[in-house]
């Protein structure tokens, strides 16, 4: 297989989702078949650039995905068979990038508010973060204020990406905004709010950066935003 | 779930006259229409009860052939007479098969665990003894073991049995559905190895509303640790319950079979 033919069939894999040969891929026909690892792998071998497969593999595949979501053609397992793909590549593809001098695109802390147990969004989240070429460190969830704004001082994080799902905890974004002010981070910091019962009003009203539908949206957000 | 698909089977009026008459597009038509409907395995039994054993070798021969030439799916050769049975697996040119069945006495297994072994192919094994079928889990689970120790000694590998719990109307004794799941679960317990079917209209035999009773039952089974079902796969109830019984117990790895069923459904 050519370099580029290699590097087209990633991202057909991962917009398939299949992350190791046995998988089953979204259309039939695929069993058996390499996938995104057993690809991934190759691509290694083949010396093909790490930063040009997630360049040309992984990312523009999952903003398809994103448009097939949206669609309706994609549901919530398709998506994230193919977000576990790029998680997948990410893995092996981290050690090769750190050593490939590949510019990242910023810290990014993640973290799901204190009293709420939601975390799968946020995971889908972190995964694209890496796809793109953030350096992600994932708090979990159930995350209190205290331990949110320890991380982001320690890393000096310049993204914090804030989840919740209840109309009870999403409050708690604003308890973090408040501490960040406190701790003179807030300025350095841009908050990135999501969780459906959050809007682009309630960023607003909290004094957040940003309201992310989903996933992709927080990517389409970032490009547009300068630099932290 | 491994789908066999039951309707090659001449103990039912409009297949035995296919098979007497030759009928090759008709038996065709029925191997593909199973294929289509997602069959894994295409069942062949053409025992008439009718004619000599010379005829139902030549049967199954021209059964195997036609089925072979009209579809590319494994087949489950399937009497309870060895020489039939090895008429059949002679004439796989080289499609891959399994056969069905045998049963704990000393005489199938003596005549059918070769011919499983000589082929290397999986086979049927019915938790029953030359007694009959055990009421109990314990008895079906003593058939079992007597199967895998002679089954050791010609050295089939573990998941070349297909372990069949066997299943009794619930209408003459209530107790049946559970002791066919408990079986199917101690087996999986004891031989985790070993790999389990079963054919399961008979539960509801007797009642009123079969389709429900039947789906219902399969479920069960998924949850119990079936693997293959000898089903009719164009029936859609069963073929439902299949897909959201292994999506609801996490067989179905990102749900591509249940969600595939529903674009298909929706086109």
């Amino acid at each position: 297989m050519s370099k580029q033919e290699l590097l087209k069939k990633i991202a057909e894999n991962v917009i398939q989702g299949r992350v190791v040969a046995e998988d089953e891929g979204f259309d039939e026909g695929y069993e058996g078949q390499p996938a995104v690892t057993e690809l991934v792998e190759q691509a290694l071998a083949d010396k093909i650039d790490p930063k040009e497969i997630v360049l040309e593999s992984l990312t523009g595949s999952m903003e398809e995905v994103g448009k097939k979501f949206d669609s309706g053609e994609y549901l919530i397992p398709d998506m994230l068979a193919s977000a576990e793909c790029v998680g997948a590549a990410m893995d092996i593809l981290g050690p090769h990038l750190a050593g490939a001098g590949v510019e990242s695109k910023g810290k990014f802390v993640l973290a799901t508010v204190a009293g709420d147990l939601h975390d799968i969004g946020k995971n889908i989240v972190g995964i694209m973060l890496k796809g793109a070429g953030f350096e992600v460190q994932d708090l979990g969830n159930d995350v209190t204020t205290e331990r949110i704004v320890a991380a982001v001082k320690e890393s000096g994080a310049g993204y914090l990406g804030l989840s919740a799902l209840l109309t009870t905890t999403m409050r708690e974004m604003q308890t973090v905004i408040e501490a960040l002010e406190k701790e003179g981070l807030r300025e350095k910091t841009r908050v990135l709010i999501g969780g459906a019962p959050t809007s682009e009003d309630f960023a607003k009203d909290i004094g957040a950066d940003a309201y992310c539908r989903d996933a992709f949206h927080a990517i389409d957000l970032l490009k547009e935003m300068p630099r932290q | 779930m491994i789908i066999i698909g039951e309707k090659i089977n001449a103990t039912r009026k409009s297949v035995r006259s296919i098979i007497q008459e030759r009928q090759e597009k008709a038996l065709a038509s029925l191997a593909k229409d199973q294929a289509e409907a997602g069959a894994s395995y295409i069942d062949i039994n053409v025992g008439t009860g009718r004619g000599s054993a010379a005829d139902e070798i030549e049967a199954m021969k021209w059964a195997v052939a036609v089925v072979c030439n009209a579809v590319d799916k494994p087949l489950c050769i399937d009497s309870a007479d060895p020489p039939v049975l090895e008429a059949g697996l002679s004439a796989l040119e080289g499609r891959s098969a399994m056969i069905n069945s045998t049963k704990a006495d000393e005489k199938s297994l003596g005549e059918i665990l070769p011919l499983a072994a000589g082929f290397g192919v999986p086979v049927v094994a019915l938790a029953m003894d030359d007694k009959g079928i055990p009421e109990t889990v314990d008895g079906r689970l003593k058939a079992c073991r007597m199967i895998v120790e002679k089954a050791r000694e010609k050295k089939i590998p573990m998941e070349n049995l297909f372990f069949d719990p066997l299943v009794l109307p619930i209408s003459t004794d209530a107790r049946q559905g559970r002791v066919t799941l408990d079986t199917l679960a101690a087996v999986k317990e004891a031989f985790p190895e070993a790999r389990t079917t079963m054919g399961l209209s008979n539960v509801s035999y007797g009642l009123p509303g079969r389709s429900a009773l039947n789906a219902a039952f399969l479920q069960m089974a998924v949850y119990a640790g079936l693997d293959a079902v000898i089903m009719d796969p164009l029936d859609e109830v069963m073929m439902d319950a299949v897909r959201s019984g292994e999506a609801l117990v996490g067989k179905d790895r990102h749900f591509r079979k249940y969600t595939r069923a529903f674009r298909k459904k929706a086109r």
